[in-house]
Formats: C-alpha cells, structure tokens, sequence
C-alpha cells in the first residue's frame, strides 16, 4: 500500500510578525513495515533559513526561520510512504509477543543492553505525564496483573479507554492536565494515547507515544473528501525480548496498513508537528488539514 | 588569651554545645586564629561596633544589594557582611584546593559523558533514572560537540566542615554559580574600612583568579577571532543575584544584557545595537538551563533567545556554562560520585561528602524508610531549600506522606545524614557569637585543569541555631581568607590588559534595550525633578497665602491648583467637576498627587519608574551616582512613612529631594560615555523638560488675566522654572509677559528656554546612527520641523490675545504643533531605535 498524504498548517497573524523561529516535525520514519518514498516540505514564504536534524529520539526535526515581515504562514509536507504491516512481525499470532508476562517484563527492564536501556527512559515521568494520580494506577491495575500477558493487557487496556472514554474534540488542549481527562473521560487521540502511557508508566512499564496519520475511509458509496483526515496519535509498549507494539486507543486496533508513523517521543510535547516562535502582536490564526489517499500509481 | 578577646567571648558557649572553628574542644583557641583574634582585640569592641556599621552603611551607599523573592521589602535587600572574616591557613586550603580541581574534572567528564557516549550508565556505574529523570537532563543538548577543551567551564562547591575536622562538600553548582562578585566586594569593602585587620596577617588576593576568568570568556570563542565579543545574560533587575550581573559587566568590561536585546539570524548570534547588529561571541549567562532557548526549551521564557541552541551545535557561540550542566546539580548523583572519579581518573575523590542514599535501589530505600526520621531527605532535581525535608521536625502525618511520595517514584529522592557543621565567630550586638557557616567556593578552567579562587564566599545562618544556610532567606556573608605565611603583595591587579576592544566601541554597539532604557531614565528623571519643582513652587505658594489671606493670590492659587493636575496628569484632580470637591482641601490633593502610588501621573509613580529605569542599568553608573541614587531612595521611603504631612515639611522634603536629584543629573554627564548612550540619556532627558515646559506655559498663560493676576502667575511660572533670578538678572524689570516669553521660550542662548531645548535634541538626534537609506531619518524629521518652528515664531504673535476668547491663541496653537511635533520625534526614536514593536509568542499547537 502507498500513501500520498498532504499535511498542511496556516497560521494568520492578524497584525503580521517581523519574524520567526520554527520546528517541524512532520517527515514519516522509516522502519519495519514503513519505507518513505518521498518527501517534500513547503514553506511559504520561503525561509531564510533551513535545516534538518535528527533528534534524541530518532525523529526528523526540520527548523527555519523567516525574517521578513509576513502575514501568513504556510506549512505543507507532502509524503509518500509504502506501508505494508505484513512485513512486521505479526503480532497478535506470535507467541514470542505474548508470552512476556507483566512481572517478567519488569524484571527484564533491569538490563543494561542498549535496547533495554533506550526502552527505560520511557518507563519515567515526562513533561506531560506525570504519574502520581492514584485514579490513573487503580485504572491500570485491573489490565496488569502479574501473571498476564503484557500483549493482552496492554490490548484489553486500549479496549476498556476505547469504550470507557469518549471522543470530543475541543474538550481539551495540551495544557489540559491528565487528571482531568481521567476523571471527565473526554478527550481526543492524544489524550488517550497520554492516558494510556500514563497507565503503562504508573505499572513500572515503558510505553511511548505516536504521533502520526490514519487512513479515514469514506462511508459507503461516497467519495472521500479532501483535508477531512488529520494528525493522529497512539501508543506503544515495549515488550522485552519482543519490541515495540502499537496500539492505537482512539479505534480500538492494533495499527495496521491505515497507520503512517511520523515520530516516537516521550508525549506529545517532544513532537509537535509544529511549533515555533513568532514576533508578532495581536491574535494568531490557525489552520490544519490533512489529506491521505491511495497514491494513483500503484 | 587577651581580656579583652575573652570580653568579646563572653557568652560564646552559652547553649552550645558543637564544633567551632577557633575553639578546640579543650577551650584552647587554635593558633591559627592568633593573629586575627589579637587584630580583632586590639582595635577593640567599640570600634569594631562603629566599624560594623560603617560597613553596613558602605554596603548600603553602594548599592550592594541582594533580592529576596517576595519579600515585603521589594527589590534590594542590602547585602550583609560581618566585620569578623572567616579564615583558613594555607596549607589546608592546599588540600581543599586539590579536592576542589578534582571534582570539577570528575563533574567535567561525568557532563561529557552524561551528553555524550553515556559509558556510566552503560556500564551500571550511574542509574539511568539519575540522569533520565532529572529534569537538567536537557535531551537537546544531546551530542552537542564543543570547541572548548572543558565541557564543565564554571564550578561552584558549597563546603562546611564536618565533626571529623575536614572540608566536606554539601552542594555544587554548576549552571549559573553565584557569588563571586560579592565574595571581591566583601574583600574590596573590609580592605577600606578596616585596614588594621590585616595587621601582619597575609591574606592570598583573587586578582589572578578574576583573570583567568576573563582569560576564559575570551577564549571560549569558537572562532579563534582576536577580539570576540562576549556578554553577559542576565534575566534582569528582578534576580536574586542581579547587583552581582551588573558589577562584573561593570568589572568585565563586559555589556549587560537581556534575552531581547540578542537575537538569532543565519546560525549566527547577534546584539541588537543602535546601528544594527553586531555579531556576539561568548555568553557569560545568568540565566538558568531551561530559560535560554523558548523555542527547544521552556516554551514560556522571556528571558532566553530563540533559536539559540542551534547556534551553539553550529559552534557559532560558547556559552559559558554550557547549556545542559543543571543536570549536574543533582544529589542522586553524589553516592555515585567516589566511583565515576575512580572510573575516570582511577583514585578516590579527595573531598568528602555527605553521606547520602538514593531512594531507587531496593536495599538503600528500605533503610532510609526504615529511619526517615533521621534523614535529610531532597529530590534529586530540587535543592532549593522550599523543596529539603528536614525530617526530624516532621510530625508523624508528614512522614507518612513523605513515605507514600517516595514509594511513588523512590528515584527521585535522596536521603542524606543529617550532619552538625561547624560554626565561626560572628559579631553581633557587640559580642562574638558562634553561627554555622558554608564557604562558596569557585573554579574556572584554565588550559588542562582549574584555577581556583583563593577563598570564595562565606555565608552565614541567620539565627544561632540555624540549620540551614542562605542568602534567600537572609543570612550574612564574610570576608573569606586564605592566610599564607609568605607576604602578599598589597596592591591588588584587577585590571587587565585590555588592547581588545571588547568594550563598547561606540554609540552604534549600544544595544537597544539599554539605549532604550537610557531614554527612558532621562525621561523619568526630567520628569521627576520638574515635577518636584512645581508641587514646592506650589506648596510655597500655598503657605504665602495661608499667612496673607489676600484675595488675588488665592485667585491665581486656583490656577496653580488646576495647572498641578494638567502638569502631572492626574485627573481629574482640580478641574471638571472634581474641581469643587478637591478645591475644599487642596492640600489633601496634593498629598495624593505626591504620594499615591496607584494614581497615574503622581510623583510615586514618576518616582518609582525613575528607580527602576536607573536600578535596572546601574552597571552603567559610577559609584558616586549609586551613592545618590540610593540616598534619593531612601529619601522617598523616609517620607513615605512620614506621619504628618504638613507644608513645611513636604516642602523640606522636596528641597532635599531636589537637591539630590540635580546632584544625580549633573554627575551623569560626567559618569558615562556619549559611546555608551548617554546621547540617548540626554535625548530623554530634553525632550521631557521640553514637553514639561510647554505642558506648564499652556496651563498658565493662555488665558489673558489683570495685571496683578498675571504678575503673580508669572512669578511662579519662573520659580517653578528656576528662572526668576535669571530674569532679574536678563531684564532687571518688573515681570512682563513678553519677557517671560522671551526668555523662556524663545531664548536661544538660555538652557532652560524651550528653543535652546529643542536645538540640543535636534543637535543629539543628529549623532544617532541613521540605518535608513534617506538622507534624514525620522525622528530627524520631526526635530527639524519642531525647530524650524520654534524659530519663526516671534513675542509679538505669541503675546497677542484674541479678543473674542480672551485667550493667547497663537501662542496656545504653536505650543500644541510643537508638543505634537515632539511627541512624534519621540515615536520615531522608539521605532527606529528601540526594539519593542513585536513581543514573543508561542505559536499555537496543532492537535486532533
């Protein structure tokens, strides 16, 4: 399967800004399963700067700036990945993936080999996800038991956020702290990807966070509309000696073909697909629209 | 021991029982104390009391202050030094030295390591949660690669001796260390007012630390460049620690300055400055880890610069310290710290510690709960002192709770052994009184090792029986000494030899955020004394006419009332229907009008803004002018607690206050350099006395009054101006209106008319970088116009009433132009020099 997909962000400064710093975080990995075919990342207007990194967690970082006065700015990447889940290992079949139990996953997490210790850091509190709430570690107690597989507790937990949380964009926003999507049981994908790591991370297990596309089909009969997608996000368990398995909360679905991944952080705060700082006054406007389809060719 | 030491220990042991420094246990004193104690004796207790609080009155003229966060006391608290210093013998210091060197080294490889390959967690050496959870562990800084040859630059350690008779480390600080320019202050101060102290002791001097210091920002600079441009980055007035920003740009040669006055263009880090930008080098910072960049860091900073960080993985700019070395502010970090030495340098560490247990291994987490109430227990990544559980004072709730917070994360938590430190003589009321003390010292890097600074800063708890040792909180400090047996040379080196240019090289590399605060201060100071000056010709009249009881001078007191509140603009006051009510007790409104602080236009305001404006750039200043600066501060708070406010005495008030002020405006011209500014001072300065002067002539003579009114007017017109001697002198007649005009706006020789005014700016504006492409910029063309005005117009036309009106209004007209035209010419000087149109902000998330 191929994607094209076209994420585009405008921001409108209601009385311009005389310039501005950016981060973008916005280029589809590579990995098992995923391979990026191309790539093209829009700036307008142009920047006068322009650069690429890679960051500590391995993603693709671009910055610019711009330093002439602007009112608009207009951010589109534009991708092409091949997508084929069959080339990862299958999971759900796979006795390797499922015979970790919880406790034996935590004892593993003792190790010092690389992969261990690069899975560690995602087992700590981070900016986002503190975990002290008491509510978040009983939710979590009910799917990890010690003796449980941590492939199916982990998939019974994306389940019960699935049916226990419901799905209302603008209830929240980034600032909005854990505690309350746990207690109202109302958010967006990020939010419950946060609640689900929050769980994993109050067990003494590590899980990280997603951020990337899903492919939304039309109903039935009808043709996709254009922009109608957007940024999605989900989480993922590291399950010793097995790897990194992704769950994605918001559909109740081990992520498959529909899944594009951009980036792996700690929570959203370490990859936001833009950010950036402007020198401007008055209000900021802004814009976002995503777009996957089937690329024609293939 | 002398009788006269004995007196001065009188009580000393009283409910003490300890470790002290000049007692051995046997009450013998230590003979390294010999000298000091017989100094001490022989310039006496009473001297020593008069001396003590010369140095508090030093300390205080010089402005040598310390701010405590929220405290009542606002914004400079005064920094305490005691009288008595704190010695140690240099061949211990040797020892101390060596340990210092060492551990700066092992924390200088362990920041390597912890951004670089990470070798010591990899091999179990250091958990990974130590670093991973620390909130210092800044992931951007990850595999930053730095030209210089030390990671670590800067390194402060916190000593206390401990029960066993040696110097044991209890904190280290390595993001923006502190206090070493008080540690050269307190020498500086203790060298001038008490000499004798020194008497046949050699104390080791800090000058060829302060060098290497410098020797160290010049050569941080990536660029290998011959005259690198460094700066020092301060979060700004409101610090804790600002007075000390300010005294070492002032001692540095180094410019002062903020976040907003740097900016990030091409990879490259500049200063804003008047002609434009001027590339920057080095930064000595003040601000913390996590303030310097909003774009890859803390998001709501304003204290830092976009883009920053980027610069530095370009290697376009070295910060001093490197950003990222807060994680080494870390106590999980210390029971680990003998191995991490003995793994990179292969032998133990020379200075020891507290003996502490981090709460993330089992074995060590069970015995700290087990008795907690024993411990000192921190976090790992908050040793400020609101964050340290002291818990042998916790009651049984409180340990519980502090249990159930450790078993949540335990790796965030330290317990450490509670240790009693020693104590060392402290003069207080007169006698010798044993207090605790902590000596800061300092290290910086010097080719392939650290120099360390002889001495450093002492602290001392503020009660007795304090635990904990502070300046936050209010402690004192002392002098801190290293007495060796050879002779010290007595003239101390501080300056350097500075061929660089990294000073101001002139007008054009003043950044803007201090030309515009030098704009601003002129302006508040103009506006300050023209102000005082009314209210007292005001308040003077006021008493005339309360001993006269004539009626035409109550008649133009009305005036003067109503010109108060068009002056200061702080209506409605004595006009519109306000008028009726106020006029009832004027008095009362005045007072208001002086001391009111919440009320827009009031002499507090005017006041305090000129505090601030001057308090935030006194790096700028000579001492002569901090004198007077804070002589003029306290001469408000003074008044402030005033109980009764009659007219004598806030009149008394004004003539001293003016004094001062006028006192402070002429030692500016002498204090600071046309290069640094001060042409901007000036511009400020005119340009308020300048609308002051057309703001009192248009509340005053516009509308036309019998003669007997007029003359009174007049005359307070020019004593408010300071004019009427001038006057007498000019014209050697009885006060008429065309003369008033004449001289006071017209004259073009007199430095108080508004003509000669408005040459002067015309004149200073010309200096000021023109970056545009015209020929005349701006603010050049609305001072042009303002002066071509000022010039066509004549006393006749001015003098002229219009019979239908009864009003001046020619003359009303052509003030109204020339104040718009100057209210221009200082719009376009903000907008052409000054950089404060745009304010930062984040841009919105996306999210679905």
């Amino acid at each position: 399967m191929v994607f094209e997909i076209i994420h585009t962000t405008r921001y409108k400064y209601e009385n311009g800004a005389s310039f501005c710093h950016n981060l973008a975080t916005l280029k589809p990995k590579n990995g098992p399963g995923q391979e990026l075919l191309e790539y093209n990342l829009n700036i307008s207007p142009t920047p006068n700067e322009f650069s690429e990194r890679v960051d500590f967690f391995g993603n693709t970082i671009a910055r610019f700036s711009i330093q002439q006065y602007h009112e608009e700015l207009e951010v589109t990447a534009k991708s092409k990945v091949y997508r084929n889940y069959e080339e990862q290992e299958e999971v759900s079949n796979l006795d390797k993936c499922k015979s970790v139990t919880v406790k034996q996953a935590k004892e593993l997490l003792k190790g010092l080999d690389d992969e261990v210790l690069n899975a560690k850091q995602f087992l700590l509190k981070s900016p986002l996800i503190s975990i002290n709430s008491e509510e978040i570690e009983a939710y979590a107690k009910i799917s990890f038991k010690s003796k449980r597989s941590l492939y199916e507790a982990s998939f019974e937990l994306m389940h019960r956020i699935f049916t226990d949380f419901d799905f209302v964009s603008g209830f929240t926003s980034i600032a909005t702290p854990l505690d309350e999507v746990m207690k109202e049981k109302k958010g967006v994908c990020q939010d419950f990807a946060q609640i689900a790591i929050a769980c994993l991370r109050s067990v003494g297990l590590s899980a990280r966070y997603v951020s990337g596309y899903i492919e939304t089909l039309p109903p039935e009969g009808k043709e996709k509309l254009i922009g109608t997608d957007a940024s999605h996000a989900w989480f993922s368990v590291y399950i010793p000696t097995f790897g990194w398995v992704d769950f994605d909360p918001t559909n109740n679905q081990v992520p498959k073909n529909q899944h594009i991944v951009v980036a792996h952080g700690r929570d959203y705060l370490d990859v936001p697909p833009l950010k950036g700082v402007t020198y401007s006054s008055g209000k900021t406007n802004m814009e976002v629209s995503v777009d996957i389809r089937p690329a024609k060719e293939f | 021991m002398p009788t006269s030491t004995n007196k001065l220990f009188r009580n000393y042991f009283t409910d003490y029982r300890g470790y002290d420094e000049v007692f051995a246990s046997d009450l013998g004193i230590d003979k390294n104390w010999d000298k000091l104690l017989n100094n001490l004796s022989e310039i006496g207790r009473e001297k020593l009391i008069s001396k003590q609080g010369e140095i508090d009155w030093l300390l205080s003229e010089n402005g040598v202050t310390y701010n405590v966060y929220n405290d009542p006391k606002g914004l400079n608290r005064p920094w305490e030094l005691n009288v008595v210093p704190f010695l140690i013998q240099k061949e211990e210091w040797k020892t101390i030295e060596k340990g210092i060197q060492q551990r700066s080294e092992v924390l200088n490889l362990l920041l390597k390591d912890i951004y670089g390959k990470r070798e010591l967690i990899k091999k179990g050496i250091v958990p990974y949660e130590v670093i991973f959870a620390h909130r210092g562990f800044l992931r951007a800084c990850d595999q930053i690669q730095y030209k210089t040859s030390k990671q670590l630059l800067i390194h402060s350690a916190d000593l206390a001796r401990g029960p066993d008779g040696r110097m044991w480390v209890v904190n280290d600080r390595a993001q923006v260390p502190s206090g070493m320019g008080y540690a050269l202050e307190n020498r500086f101060s203790i060298s001038k007012m008490l000499p004798e102290i020194f008497e046949d002791i050699n104390v080791e001097q800090s000058s060829a630390f302060f060098n290497d210091l410098n020797q160290l920002l010049l050569s941080s600079a990536p660029s290998n460049k011959e005259n690198p441009t460094v700066v020092i980055l301060t979060p700004g007035p409101h610090n804790e620690t600002y007075f000390e920003h300010s005294y070492l740009s002032s001692f540095l040669g180094y410019p002062l300055v903020k976040g907003s006055d740097l900016v990030v263009r091409g990879g490259k880090l500049w200063m804003k400055s008047l002609k434009g930008l001027k590339q920057v080098d080095v930064i000595y910072r003040r601000v913390d880890d996590v303030f310097i960049d909003p774009l890859e860091l803390r998001e709501d900073s304003y204290l830092g610069v976009a883009g920053l960080m980027e610069v530095v993985r370009l290697q376009n700019v070295a910060i001093v310290n490197p950003i990222g070395s807060g994680i080494l502010e870390n106590p999980g970090l210390i029971p680990f710290l003998n191995a991490i030495c003995k793994y990179f340098l292969n032998e133990d560490l020379l200075l020891p510690q507290i003996a502490s247990w981090w709460c993330g291994q089992k074995k060590e987490r069970t015995y700290v709960l087990k008795h907690l109430s024993s411990f000192v227990v921190k976090r790992i990544d908050k040793t400020h002192r609101e964050h340290i559980y002291f818990c042998e004072f916790l009651n049984k709730k409180e340990l519980k709770q502090l249990k159930i917070e450790i078993l949540k994360t335990p790796y965030q938590f330290v317990a450490q052994e509670k240790i009693n430190f020693s104590t060392a003589p402290n003069f207080v009321n007169g006698q010798l009184e044993p207090r605790k003390i902590v000596c800061r010292t300092f290290s910086v890097a010097k080719n392939e090792g650290y120099s360390v600074m002889p001495g450093g800063l002492v602290r001392v708890a503020a009660e007795r029986e304090e635990l904990l040792v502070s300046n936050q909180k209010g402690g004192t400090s002392k002098d801190f000494w290293v007495v060796s047996d050879k002779s010290q040379s007595k003239i101390q080196h501080y300056s350097w030899n500075q061929t660089s240019s990294n000073r101001f090289t002139g007008i054009n590399d003043v950044p803007s955020d201090t030309a515009e605060n030098l704009f601003w201060s002129g302006r508040y100071l103009g506006r300050t004394i023209v102000t005082a000056r009314y209210l007292r010709m005001a308040l003077n009249q006021m008493a005339n006419v309360q001993f006269n009881h004539r009626k035409s001078e109550s008649e133009s007191l009305k005036i003067i009332f109503n010109s108060i509140t068009n002056i200061t603009s702080t209506f409605p006051g004595f006009t519109g229907e306000n008028e009726l009510e106020a006029m009832k007790n004027p008095l009362k409104e005045i007072e208001s009008v002086i001391l009111d602080e919440t009320r827009y236009g009031s002499f507090a305001q005017t006041i305090s803004s000129f505090n601030f404006a001057y308090y935030s750039r006194r790096n700028l200043w000579s001492r002569d002018m901090w004198r007077v600066f804070d002589g003029i501060q306290k001469l408000w708070e003074n008044f402030k607690n005033e109980e009764n406010y009659s007219i004598p005495v806030i009149v008394k008030f004004f003539d001293r206050i003016i004094t001062r002020l006028i006192a402070f405006r002429a030692l500016s011209e002498e204090c600071i350099l046309v290069k640094q500014g001060l042409l901007l001072y000036f511009i400020g300065l005119q340009m308020e006395e300048a609308t002051m002067t057309i703001a009192k002539i248009r509340s005053l003579i516009i509308v036309n009054h019998n003669q007997e009114l007029e003359y009174e007017i007049l005359e307070s017109l020019l004593s408010s101006h300071e004019s009427l001697n001038i006057y007498r002198y000019s014209y050697k007649s009885y006060l008429s209106l065309e003369n008033v005009i004449n001289l006071i706006l017209l004259d073009k020789e007199y430095a108080k008319s508004l003509s000669y005014q408005i040459r002067r700016i015309k004149k200073d504006i010309d200096q000021l970088p023109n970056n545009t492409s015209n020929e005349f910029t701006e603010c050049q063309i609305n001072i042009n116009k303002a002066f071509d005005k000022i010039n066509s117009l004549t006393v006749a036309e001015l003098k002229t009433v219009d019979l239908k009106s009864n009003m001046r209004l020619k003359l009303d007209e052509s003030l109204e132009e020339l104040s718009d035209l100057l209210h221009d010419a200082s719009l376009s000087i903000s907008n052409t020099y000054f950089n404060h149109a745009y304010k930062q902000t984040q841009l919105l998330n996306s999210i679905k």
